[in-house]
């Protein structure tokens, strides 16, 4: 096995500067729950098909598995635990439990930010246009249902 | 090992010629060397933060779309989606928002994929890629890039640094148009884009087809001057177009699709995807994309 | 929502209008605070990575481990020489922790490693040097049952199994149940119609891939794992590493989903053995691409052949089938399924003549076990796709066909049992006005109705509740909460007895050493049997609250009333004390603490004449279903979507309707998923050819149809609190045949594979001979 080159790199996540050594091709997931220790952000697939890993790079939606940690360098990286305002849940986060849009919770994490990311650049989507924007964030309990619900309630209040 | 960011192509292409290897959004790359396809190069540069990069500059007659415009951009730009539409209607295709996000056209172009859903409407719009090297720049037709599955003519010191698409003239349309089994996170298992120009009276002067996921590289069908030009679209025309992308596909069997599937759904998208951008040429306005709107594979 | 004595309500469910459900787990889940096994570090934990056969069967020639020994970081290696020599397994003690001689499919494990690095242990894996002979693979269900065929184990007869489980040679086990003389009848009948109907495998497909840390202190170990069933993985670690049941504590943290792919014992004890070797805590983290090829959890490809017998006036005289099964390499739980396909193949219809023969069959294919309804899902999407098909005989709509044919309150079934009170025919009318069918549809376009059944399971369990000073609650239980909120719902029948509100309790849950024993998330049982013991401790508590509070009102304990937050005395509130007031006296003394693990209720006798009788003929509270899917068809392409599914349930009386409801729209999804674009490939050898997401393709949200449901509550024959049946895996058996009956409407030909792929449904319509078809 080749050694892997370590880089130093500073990631700035939920606000905070960390400054961390990593192997030049650990992805970002990795580094973040790893390094940063901020486990909220989970590992389904480790090949950009499941959404559970989904994190926000400047405000967009990154599938975090699949992006290298050296390039998020100087980026604002948004994760799960930056959504709440200290005891305050988001309006997603608040939604998402009223509505029922969760049950086993392994997913809940990378839709957050999926729909977080949906309301930024379309505060007024139509049930397609979530039906869609979702679309990368598999979910195998709740057939979505309750999790569309979940953003048209965000929707709705305004 | 090295990883550098650049800001410039120059910075960039310097890199390239010390023999670093050029990622932007790195989703192919991380993934392939995951799945074992190909371990990540040892020296990379990241080509994510140049400017220069991310521009869609329309000239006189061509437009340069710049390699590192994400499909996110391709889908909503308005000039691109008026003007080359079935690069929007590919662009949305892509899988979700997330990797909409960080693919981009370049990324596209040089990853060679044959299942690649931008390559087709590069084909029939008549793209070049436009490569930068230490030793100068050259044009490329889209076609002459792609040797094979990943594979390409450039050599690796070559960065493609835009696409540069003749802009449409006169009643033009195009449409990019997919076989798929779901409407998200899916890949084309046949796609067909079509570029159409109609003449004053309604019957069509000019037409290109090119085919996706059925040969090792996208194909162009050919011969279809003489199929459609001073003809009008009718379902005889739009057959002949199935058939002739039929024979033209040399599709392989494997989980997606076989090939006695595949060799009759990409007549099935040919067809429509011309109908479509006929019907755009007309000025009809069909929405991106057109799998969407009309009701195409999982639509 | 209890219906009134002996009337049978339906509810269509507007979600707007649900009382909210506060999930006790709920905030910690969307604030990313939430653990899940893979979130577990440990001071000096080491990571594991296994070694998988390379082949599908093959004898091992000669198995090196030095290489990997000797590599960096390398802590541990080990193999079958360094655990005890047991074999085990739920049905049949057929299978080793580490393949020994033999490996039988592309996921056994040879060895395992763990390294101070994730990378290192992977590099270590790969430096184990295996010597295979390949052995003929078992890969064709029918050519397995022939005299001439390998066998993928050779001293079968010598192992131990279940008691009643019939075998031999390649089959690993035979059920059939019986009623009348269904040959004769056959003769009776005046039009005899037979189908062949083939399922391909599929799987359970949980978001979070499984993943085990085991740490020992001593002689004990604590092992954290995403099992739903935490016992039953105990009992698999004490089996195969020797050991007694108080040395070993199973813990799960959050568990991401499990839809029976995480039932079973899986890895804890190879991960515990790998723990005790290093002398280091090790965590296990299942990739993707593992977590589809190697758990002996796969839900199996199927083939169905029916016959029935039909009289003039469309009534079903008597049914003959054969189900062959997939059962993979090793039995796994799948020892009743055979039973349960038959069941499930012979469906929810009343006929005096009843004869199925089903056999699970061993294949060199990764091993098949319960996920989510097993054998249901495919056995509904035979017997009903077969269904249509006599309607269509008998110059019948489906919809009246079904009507006069399923069973009602009253009926017998088709192994003799008489059923209570329930809601199916209540379902079929419901279903078929909540997809609203217009009266005239496009052409591509057309609704398929199907209906389905699945039993509830009453078993063991138990739950300790008790009140602390504050008068505030715990539930101490070993039920497994994997995402359904069964778990969740505990608090509010607990509340319920004590007069206090779910807010007022919190959950231990799913730790072995906390709390009595339960099955686990597994066969929909949870609410039914654990609710049962939380109830029935609850009422313990409350017996001794009123004793304090008579006390202190000087009234009878018999005149207590619990109720907002307060015991009372019956006719005048004004005679009242805190339940806090009580908790703190009682804190001083015999405190306020109580377990519930009552008998469950039994279940029914019947006279199914079964050869292999593995005790799923006769079922308890059974659950009824019908589904209506309004589909369109491309028939360009055979490219179908679903656009939107009435689907109505009897699943007792529904405690928890937002949490029930998640469950059915669920179970629907899945069901489309499994219908149209979930399928497990395999090369000729039996290897698993699309391990991953992008190949096995799950629905997504911009998938999604528009779906009422239909709460049906018959008011009798529930087996859990207030009238309650089970709920979870009920939700999944229908909706595939639904789309099946939709699609045949639109293209004239039933599809007779499944997943009804755009190839298959395109193929299908055109006449065209399929053999290599996707």
């Amino acid at each position: 096995m080749k050694p892997e080159s370590i880089v130093p790199v500073t990631l700035r996540v939920n606000g905070i500067e960390y400054s961390l050594a990593v192997g030049q091709g650990r992805n970002l997931l990795g580094a973040i729950r790893n390094e940063v220790g901020l486990t909220g952000t989970k590992e389904g697939c480790d090949d950009c098909e499941c959404g559970a890993c989904m994190v926000l790079l400047d405000g967009q939606p990154v599938n975090s598995c699949s992006y290298l940690a050296v390039q998020a360098e100087g980026r604002e990286i948004t994760t799960v635990e930056g959504l709440a305002h200290g005891r305050d849940l988001s309006p997603i986060q608040a939604a998402i439990l009223e509505a029922g849009g969760v049950q086993c919770g392994f997913c809940t994490p990378g839709m957050l930010m999926s729909a977080t990311a949906l309301l930024d650049r379309n505060p007024t989507p139509s049930r397609e246009e979530i039906k869609v924007g979702l679309g990368g964030n598999l979910c195998r309990c709740t057939g979505y249902g309750r999790i569309l619900d979940a953003v048209e309630q965000v929707v709705s209040i305004g | 090992m090295s990883f550098t960011i650049a800001t410039t192509i120059d910075e960039a292409v310097a890199a390239l010629a010390a023999g670093a290897r050029p990622i932007a959004g790195g989703s192919d790359l991380v993934v392939g060397a995951r799945h074992g396809k190909v371990p990540l190069p040892d020296d990379m540069v990241a080509i994510d933060r140049i400017p220069e990069l991310s521009t869609i500059d329309r000239a006189a007659d061509e437009t340069a779309i710049g390699a590192a415009v994400n499909h996110a951009r391709l889908m909503t730009d308005p000039r691109i989606v008026e003007e080359f539409t079935a690069v929007a209607d590919a662009a949305a295709l892509v899988g979700s928002p997330a990797t909409r996000n960080v693919g981009t056209i370049g990324g596209n172009v040089m990853n060679a994929s044959p299942a690649m859903d931008t390559g087709a409407p590069l084909v029939v719009l008549g793209a070049s890629a436009v490569l930068r090297s230490s030793a100068g720049e050259r044009r490329l037709p889209v076609e002459e890039l792609w040797a094979g599955p990943g594979a390409t003519t450039a050599t690796p010191d070559e960065l493609c640094v835009a696409l540069a698409v003749p802009n449409a003239a006169g009643r033009h349309g195009s449409a990019y148009v997919r076989l798929e089994y779901r409407r998200a996170m899916e890949i084309a298992v046949v796609g067909a884009a079509a570029s159409v120009t109609l003449a004053a009276d309604g019957t069509v002067a000019a037409a290109r087809v090119a085919l996706a996921a059925v040969a090792p590289t996208i194909i162009e069908v050919t011969g279809l001057g003489e199929l459609l030009e001073g003809q009008t679209l009718n379902e005889a025309t739009l057959d002949a177009v199935a058939e002739a992308a039929s024979a033209r596909s040399q599709p392989i069997s494997d989980l997606r699709a076989s090939d006695h599937y595949r060799r009759h759904t990409v007549g099935v998208m040919a067809r429509r995807a011309v109908e479509a951008a006929g019907r755009r040429a007309t000025g009809e306005q069909i929405a991106v994309p057109v799998n969407r709107a009309l009701g195409i594979g999982a639509a | 929502m209890t219906p009134p004595e002996g009337a049978i309500t339906a509810h269509h469910v507007d979600p707007v209008t649900l009382p909210r459900f506060d999930r006790a787990d709920g905030l910690d889940k969307v604030t990313g605070s939430g653990r899940y096994t893979a979130d577990l570090t440990l001071s000096g934990m080491l990571h594991a990575a296994f070694v998988y056969s390379e082949h599908s069967h093959a004898r091992i020639r000669s198995l090196d481990t030095t290489l990997a020994e000797q590599m960096p970081g390398v802590m541990a290696v080990i193999t079958a020489a360094d655990v005890p020599d047991v074999r085990y397994t739920d049905g049949a003690a057929d299978r080793r922790l580490f393949a020994k001689d033999t490996v039988r499919y592309d996921g056994d494990v040879i060895a395992a490693v763990a390294a101070t690095t994730l990378d290192q242990a992977r590099a270590a894996a790969a430096a184990v040097e295996v010597e295979y002979e390949v052995q003929p693979a078992v890969t064709d269900l029918e050519a397995a049952l022939e005299p001439d065929s390998p066998l993928v184990h050779p001293e079968w007869a010598e192992y131990a199994a279940m008691d009643g489980v019939v075998r031999e040679r390649n089959i690993a086990s035979f059920s059939s149940i019986a009623k009348g003389d269904a040959t004769a009848a056959m003769d009776d009948a005046d039009v005899v119609i037979s189908g062949r109907y083939v399922a391909d495998a599929s799987h359970a497909t949980p978001i979070e891939p499984r993943a085990v840390v085991a740490q020992w202190e001593g002689d004990k170990v604590t092992i954290w794992s995403s099992t739903q069933v935490p016992f039953r993985a105990r009992t698999g670690v004490c089996e195969t590493l020797q050991l007694p049941t108080n040395k070993v504590r199973i813990i799960v943290p959050h568990l991401g989903g499990g839809f029976g792919g995480k039932c079973g014992f899986h890895y804890e004890a190879h991960v515990a053995a790998l723990a005790q070797a290093a002398g280091r805590p090790v965590k296990l983290v299942f990739t993707r691409r593992e977590e589809f090829l190697a758990p002996d959890r796969r839900r199996e490809g199927m083939i169905v052949e029916l016959t029935t017998g039909l009289r003039a006036d469309g009534t079903i005289l008597a049914r003959a089938g054969r189900v062959l099964l997939d059962g993979g390499a090793y039995m796994a739980d799948g020892e009743f399924f055979p039973q349960m396909a038959a069941m499930h193949v012979a469906g929810p219809y009343k006929m005096d003549h009843c004869s199925i023969e089903s056999t699970l069959v061993y294949t060199n294919r990764q091993p098949s076990g319960s996920v989510r309804a097993p054998t249901a899902p495919q056995g509904c999407w035979a017997v009903e796709t077969h269904t249509d098909e006599l309607a269509a005989a008998s110059g019948m709509d489906p919809v009246a066909f079904r009507k006069l044919n399923a069973v009602d309150e009253g009926d017998e079934g088709c192994v003799g049992q008489v059923y209570n009170r329930i809601g199916l025919q209540t379902c079929i009318d419901e279903a078929v006005a909540a997809v609203g069918a217009p009266d005239e549809l496009p052409h591509d376009e057309a609704i398929g109705v199907a209906i389905g059944w699945w039993p509830s399971f009453p078993g063991a369990s138990g739950a300790v509740v008790r009140l602390d000073e504050d008068g505030q609650g715990q539930i101490v239980t070993g039920a497994q909460e994997n995402g359904t909120g069964s778990v969740m719902t505990l608090r509010q029948l607990a509340a319920d007895e004590l007069g206090l509100t779910p807010q007022d309790f919190q959950i231990v849950y799913q730790d072995t050493a906390a709390a009595p024993w339960d099955a686990g998330s597994s066969g929909s049982q949870t609410l039914i049997n654990n609710g049962r013991a939380v109830v029935a401790a609850a009422g313990r508590v409350a017996d001794q609250l009123k004793d304090l509070a008579a006390a202190e009102l000087e009234a009878s304990p018999d005149d207590i009333v619990l109720a907002d937050g307060s015991a009372h005395v019956a006719g005048t509130p004004a005679r009242s004390v805190r339940i806090a007031e009580l908790a703190a006296i009682a804190g001083g003394g015999a405190l306020l603490v109580a377990s519930g693990s009552e008998d469950p209720p039994e279940y029914p006798e019947v006279e199914a004449n079964c050869i292999g009788d593995m005790g799923v003929a006769g079922w308890a509270g059974p659950q009824f279903s019908c589904h209506a899917a309004h589909v369109r068809v491309d028939p360009d392409t055979g490219v179908a979507r679903v656009l939107k599914v009435g689907a109505a349930h009897d699943s007792g009386t529904i405690i928890n309707p937002l949490p029930a409801l998640g469950q059915i729209e669920g179970g629907i999804m899945m069901g489309i998923g499994q219908a149209l674009t979930e399928v497990t490939h395999y090369d000729e050898r039996g290897n698993q050819r699309n391990p991953g997401l992008l190949e096995y393709k799950l629905q997504t949200s911009a998938d999604v149809p528009d779906v009422q449901v239909v709460f049906v509550e018959p008011g009798a024959d529930g087996v859990g609190p207030r009238g309650a049946k089970g709920l979870a895996e009920a939700p999944n058996v229908t909706t595939a045949a639904a789309i099946n009956n939709a699609i045949t409407a639109v293209i004239g030909t039933p599809v007779r594979q499944l997943p009804m792929s755009a190839e298959r449904v395109w193929a299908t319509a055109n006449g065209i001979d399929m053999r290599d078809g996707k």
